[in-house]
Parts: structure tokens; C-alpha cells; sequence
């Protein structure tokens, strides 16, 4: 390739079916400099299915678990690069998981390089979103609790995204199972974390507690620990994907008596009806979808109490506005939640 | 400012039989002097000059220590000496002068130095230009001699950017793909959460319906077990007021009947004066009946006497009979 030879950064790619294997051979080289170039050359070939075929059965990821605890960092950032994009694919994500990498890569989490630790957060995250990979990684969920506490009681700028990323592998590990999550006392943390300035890591926060108050335990504690008033706050963000998924905690806490209780005290009802009622256009109803579906089951939820059906009979019209919506989604819950706040007893 | 009893002078070196110039001295580097032991001398032997291996050497150093012995016999006898001193007189070195005079050859020396300028340098050796030989011969390239740039180099040019554009091809398609995966996993998820939170709903629901039920099945129960209560409970009242209504006047005539309530005069009367009464008259009646009790003891005695007494009679009077 020529882009090989014209670009001091990668190493040279041989041709056709040796091209993996040579650069493989190269990474034994001492030199660090060498291997980095390696890396970036195999990061470039590995996008294309049919040489990430060859590396994945050619059983050269074991190689990779040597690399991943070497002593220059660059080193290890790239492997972890490579990582990634291996788990772009499904044979990828097998691979790894049938491979022993995972312990370095629990502990490449505590790398004092930071884009070391941000890519290895990375491919923990790809590999989260797998339910395989996921349950893999459930042993490893107090751990990951317990490097979120400390970057919330360190709060810099440039582990934002170091955050987000452990966050989204936290979500998706609960998705599968919250119990290990909840035990590690997930969700006082992550109340803290919904206070965070940047959006994306709120959005994230939403998500995982969302995922942790399915369980009744879960719920329980975030009526417990006083969340809902920050989660009434972050209703109000501008940003629509933390909106959608405070609105869905929301939705899950208010099952539960309590839930629902401390809701209509602090008077989450007039909040969800507003988001409601906004006017959208057509491209602005697909992105606030989600939103609407969850502002009105958590209203049905609400009006299961005698109180809330009070007050929601009140907005009836406007829940009949969104019966009559195109789509099939949104109508199904408008419909559901007409039914529950015209019950009698 | 030294002052010496002798002024410092090199050391002479006597290479040259014939000075070159019999007023200028030949003196060498002393540094570079064979003579002059160098270096540390501790434990340095003592090598003889004298030390050779080879005996024909040896001979020869030996024949010429002999003939410079006998050359020396031969100078010291050509020699002229001083006559040898007299018996009983002896020859003394007597020295005339009163100053010493060193007799020796000074030699006038004066010195000059030259010194060159600072650091001139060496100018640079102009360049050798060999003489020419040859053949003068030019050329000249054209314009369209030699390859046309613009069209060779158009298939580098192709490989180059269809690679790089092929590699970034694959990697939006990749991008793309992971991107609609996300999509359809989000929505999925979303769908997902929906259906939970549904559910979970429904589950609730249930759960506070069956509650409710049973708490008012419960409360129907107790309601109902509270009516029986109060019924057997009116019942036995009923009873115990129709027991109670006839047990009043019972009572009192079952006392009545027992005699609880007596005239007291008349009761005192039977109870205290009759039984003393029938009690005195039986004493009385005893008293009779003790008394003719004792009459008739009495005369049971009496007449059981009489009665002995008289058969007494009568036997005896018998008796007297008889005799």
C-alpha cells in the first residue's frame, strides 16, 4: 500500500492474506515506537470484515492481552483502539468474550494514561451493549461503581467522557440484571451524578436509573433517598434525551405507592402535562416519541390514585388529542391512560 | 628576581665530534633524554648495561674491556707525569693564589626569538583544476522527450486515492451500519421500557385490586361474624330475661315455702317456750314415773321378802310338821 510507505505513522502492509499475520510478527518487536505504528496500520485494516475474519480465527487476540499490559501507554491505548473496532462485529464480540482479555481490561481501567482509560472504557461499553457481553461483565459492576464514585468526588473536565462511557456500560449491565447495581449502592450515586454540569453525562445517569428502579427494591430507594426532587429539576433541561429518560424514571417510580405519593406532593403531574402539550412538527414528533409515551404512562400510573385521577380528569381533552395520533405507539398509551382516569370504582 | 651562584645551563649533549659552531652549545630535550630514568623507580631493577645473552657477545665485550685496559696501561705510561718524590720528601698540591678562579670556558651566548602573528590561517588551497582532455559534448532535453508527468502520473494518483477513499468507504459504511444498529437497539429498548413500565403497572394494578378485594372480603367477614355475635347475643339476653322475670316471685315462694318468713312471736313461742314446756312436763312425767318406778321396786322387794319369808314360814312349819 502506498499510504504505508508515505505515512511515517504506519507500519508497512504487506500484500493480500500475509498482510494481518506480518504486522502480527512485527508487534514482538521490543520497540515501542514500532508497535504503535503496527497498531495504527492493523486499526486501519481491521475495518474491512474479511481481515478482521482472519484476525479473530487466526487466534491472534491473545497476543493482544500480552500488548495490553506493556509499559508505554501509546502502546496500550491502541490496542484498546483495536479492541473496538474489533467488537464492531458480532464474531468480534464472541471472540473476546471467549478470550481471557477482559481481567487487563479491568484493569486497564485504572491506567493512569487517561485516553488508556477512556478507550478501555470504550470497548467495555460495546461489549456491554450484548447481552453476553453484558452478563460478562456483571462481575465487574461493583467495580465499575466504585471508579464512578471517585470520578463524581473528582469532578474534571477531561473524564467526562470517561464517565459517560462507564455510565452507558452501567446502564446496559443493568438493562440485563439491576440487583448487582443496587447493591452497590447505585442509586444514591447516581442521584449525585444527575447533578453533573454536562448534559451527556446526565443523560447517561437518567438512563442507569432508569434500568436500577425496575426491581421494587430499586424504586423503593429512590423514593427513599429524595431523587425524585432532582429528577423534577432535570424535567425541566433543555436537552431531549435527558428529558426522555428522567421522564422514563419517573415512569418506574411511580408504580409504587410511594413513588406515587411523593410525586403528586411535589407536584410532578402539571410538569408531564406541559411536556405533553407542546405543539410539535413532523420531525420534532418522531425525536420526542419516546418522551411522549413516557409522560403518559407515568400519568396512568399516577392516576391510579384517587388524587391523580382528580387532577388528570381535568386534561382529559388534551389525552384524547394524543389518542388521536398517527402513531400506533403513542395512541396504544393515550388510549390506556383515558381508561385508568375514567375508572370507577 | 633569582640570583644564582651558577646560572641554570641545559645539559650538553655530545653527539657531534666536530661542533658545528664551537661557540654555540648542542643541547637536547632533556625530557627526551636516553639517559634519564622515566617513570615510577620503585622496584625497578637494576639492569647492567653489561647484561648479554649471547656469549660471542659476551667474548667481545670481554676483548674490548681488555684492550681498553691495555690501551689505558699504554696512554698512562706515555703519560708524563710528575717525578716520583724523593726518598723523605713528599709531593703537596699548593695552591698559590689567594681567590679560587674557576677556569672555564664561558661562551657568549645571546639569544633571539620570533613569533608569528595570531592565528593566520592557512589560506584555502585553491581548487586543482586538472588540465583539460577530452571531448567537449552537450545535450538537451526537449519538451516532449522524456515521460509526460500529467499522464504517468494519473495511475499513481487512481491507487492512491481509490485506497484511501475505499478505506474511508468502509469505515462511513461501518459507521453507518453501527449507527442503525444503535437506532434499532434504542428503539428496542425504548419499546422495551415502555412495555416494563407497562406491565409493571398492570402488575400493581393487580396486586392493589386483589388487596382491596380481599381487605373487603375480610371486612365482610368480620361484619358478618360481628352480626352473629350480636344476635346470640340478643338471644341470651331475651332468655336471661324471661329466666330472671319468673325468679323473683320463685324465689319468695320457695322461701316462703321453706319458712324463711315467720311471725316471730309465734316462732318464739314454738321455738323457745314449748320445747321447755313438753321439756318440764317430761321431767315431771319422769319424776312420776321414776317415783312409781321406785314403788313398784318397792314392792316387788317387799313382796319378793314376804314371799321368801313366808315359804320360810311354810317350810319351817313343814319341817315342824313333819317331825
Amino acid at each position: 500500500m502506498t499510504t504505508a510507505v508515505m505515512d511515517p505513522n504506519r507500519a508497512p502492509v504487506a500484500f493480500g492474506r500475509r498482510a494481518v499475520p506480518q504486522l502480527f510478527e512485527q508487534l514482538q518487536v521490543q520497540d515501542p515506537a514500532h508497535k504503535v505504528r503496527a497498531l495504527t496500520s492493523l486499526c486501519d485494516l481491521v475495518h474491512e470484515p474479511e481481515r478482521l475474519y482472519q484476525t479473530v480465527t487466526g487466534g491472534f487476540l491473545k497476543q493482544l492481552q500480552v500488548l495490553l499490559q506493556d509499559e508505554d501507554a501509546a502502546v496500550r491505548s491502541k490496542t484498546c483502539e483495536l479492541l473496538q473496532l474489533v467488537m464492531n462485529h458480532s464474531i468480534g464480540r464472541s471472540a473476546l468474550l471467549a478470550s481471557s482479555l477482559l481481567t487487563p481490561l479491568s484493569d486497564l481501567m485504572d491506567d493512569p494514561s487517561a485516553s488508556c482509560r477512556t478507550n478501555a472504557h470504550r470497548v467495555l461499553s460495546s461489549l456491554a451493549q450484548q447481552p453476553a457481553g453484558a452478563e460478562a461483565l456483571l462481575s465487574l459492576v461493583h467495580k465499575l461503581m466504585l471508579k464512578l464514585c471517585q470520578l463524581e468526588k473528582v469532578r474534571q473536565e477531561k473524564q467526562e467522557e470517561e464517565q459517560e462511557l462507564l455510565l452507558s456500560t452501567l446502564t446496559s449491565c443493568s438493562r440485563l440484571d439491576p440487583l448487582p447495581a443496587l447493591a452497590s449502592d447505585g442509586v444514591r450515586v447516581l442521584g449525585q451524578t444527575l447533578t453533573h454540569t454536562s448534559p451527556s453525562i446526565r443523560r447517561e445517569a437518567a438512563a442507569a436509573l432508569m434500568a436500577l428502579s425496575v426491581p421494587a427494591d430499586g424504586k423503593q430507594q429512590v423514593c427513599d433517598q429524595g431523587i425524585l426532587s432532582n429528577l423534577l429539576v432535570l424535567l425541566h433541561d433543555r436537552n431531549l434525551d435527558v428529558q426522555t429518560n428522567t421522564a422514563g424514571v419517573i415512569m418506574n417510580t411511580v408504580i409504587i405507592r410511594p413513588g406515587k405519593y411523593l410525586c403528586l406532593e411535589l407536584g410532578v403531574i402539571p410538569v408531564l402535562l406541559e411536556l405533553l402539550s407542546e405543539e410539535e412538527d413532523e420531525e420534532q414528533k418522531k425525536r420526542r416519541k419516546t418522551l411522549v409515551i413516557y409522560c403518559l404512562r407515568a400519568l396512568t400510573a399516577l392516576s391510579e390514585a384517587p388524587e391523580g385521577r382528580v387532577i388528570l380528569s381535568t386534561a382529559l381533552p388534551l389525552l384524547e388529542r394524543r389518542r388521536n395520533e398517527q402513531d400506533e405507539d403513542v395512541r396504544r398509551a393515550a388510549r390506556t391512560a383515558i381508561k385508568v382516569v375514567t375508572w370507577k370504582p | 628576581m633569582y640570583t644564582y651562584s651558577s646560572h641554570p645551563k641545559p645539559v650538553e649533549i655530545r653527539k657531534y665530534r666536530d661542533l658545528p659552531d664551537p661557540s654555540q652549545l648542542q643541547y637536547g630535550n632533556i625530557m627526551y633524554d636516553r639517559r634519564v630514568v622515566r617513570g615510577n623507580l620503585n622496584g625497578q631493577q637494576v639492569i647492567s648495561k653489561n647484561n648479554h645473552s649471547d656469549p660471542g657477545m659476551q667474548q667481545r665485550q670481554q676483548a674490548y674491556r681488555r684492550r681498553a685496559i691495555a690501551r689505558k696501561q699504554a696512554k698512562d705510561q706515555l703519560k708524563t707525569k710528575t717525578p716520583e718524590a724523593i726518598q723523605g720528601r713528599q709531593h703537596v698540591d699548593v695552591q698559590t693564589d689567594s681567590f679560587l678562579e674557576e677556569l672555564s670556558n664561558i661562551i657568549q651566548v645571546s639569544e633571539m626569538d620570533c613569533q608569528t602573528d595570531d592565528f593566520l590561517d592557512k589560506p584555502s588551497t585553491p581548487l586543482f583544476v586538472p588540465a583539460k582532455s577530452g571531448v567537449d559534448v552537450e545535450t538537451q532535453i526537449e519538451e516532449g522527450d522524456l515521460f509526460d508527468f500529467d499522464l504517468e502520473v494519473q495511475p499513481v494518483l487512481e491507487v492512491l486515492v481509490g485506497k484511501t477513499i475505499e478505506q474511508s468507504l468502509l469505515e462511513v459504511m461501518e459507521e453507518e451500519e453501527l449507527a442503525c444498529l444503535r437506532t434499532q437497539q434504542r428503539v428496542f429498548q425504548e419499546l422495551r421500557n415502555n412495555e416494563l413500565a407497562e406491565v409493571q403497572r398492570l402488575e400493581e394494578q393487580e396486586r392493589r385490586y386483589r388487596e382491596e378485594k380481599e381487605r373487603r372480603v375480610a371486612q365482610q367477614k368480620e361484619v358478618l361474624k360481628k352480626e352473629e355475635e350480636t344476635a346470640e347475643k340478643i338471644a341470651a339476653r331475651v332468655f336471661s330475661h324471661q329466666y330472671l322475670a319468673g325468679l323473683l316471685p320463685a324465689v319468695f315462694t320457695a322461701l316462703r315455702n321453706h319458712g324463711y318468713f315467720y311471725d316471730p312471736v309465734e316462732k318464739d313461742i314454738s321455738v323457745n317456750f314449748l320445747p321447755w314446756l313438753i321439756a318440764e312436763v317430761n321431767n315431771q312425767l319422769d319424776k312420776r314415773y321414776a317415783a312409781r318406778e321406785v314403788l313398784d321396786n318397792i314392792i316387788y322387794e317387799v313382796t319378793q321378802k314376804r314371799l321368801l319369808e313366808f315359804t320360810h314360814l311354810m317350810s319351817g312349819q313343814n319341817s315342824c310338821c313333819d317331825s
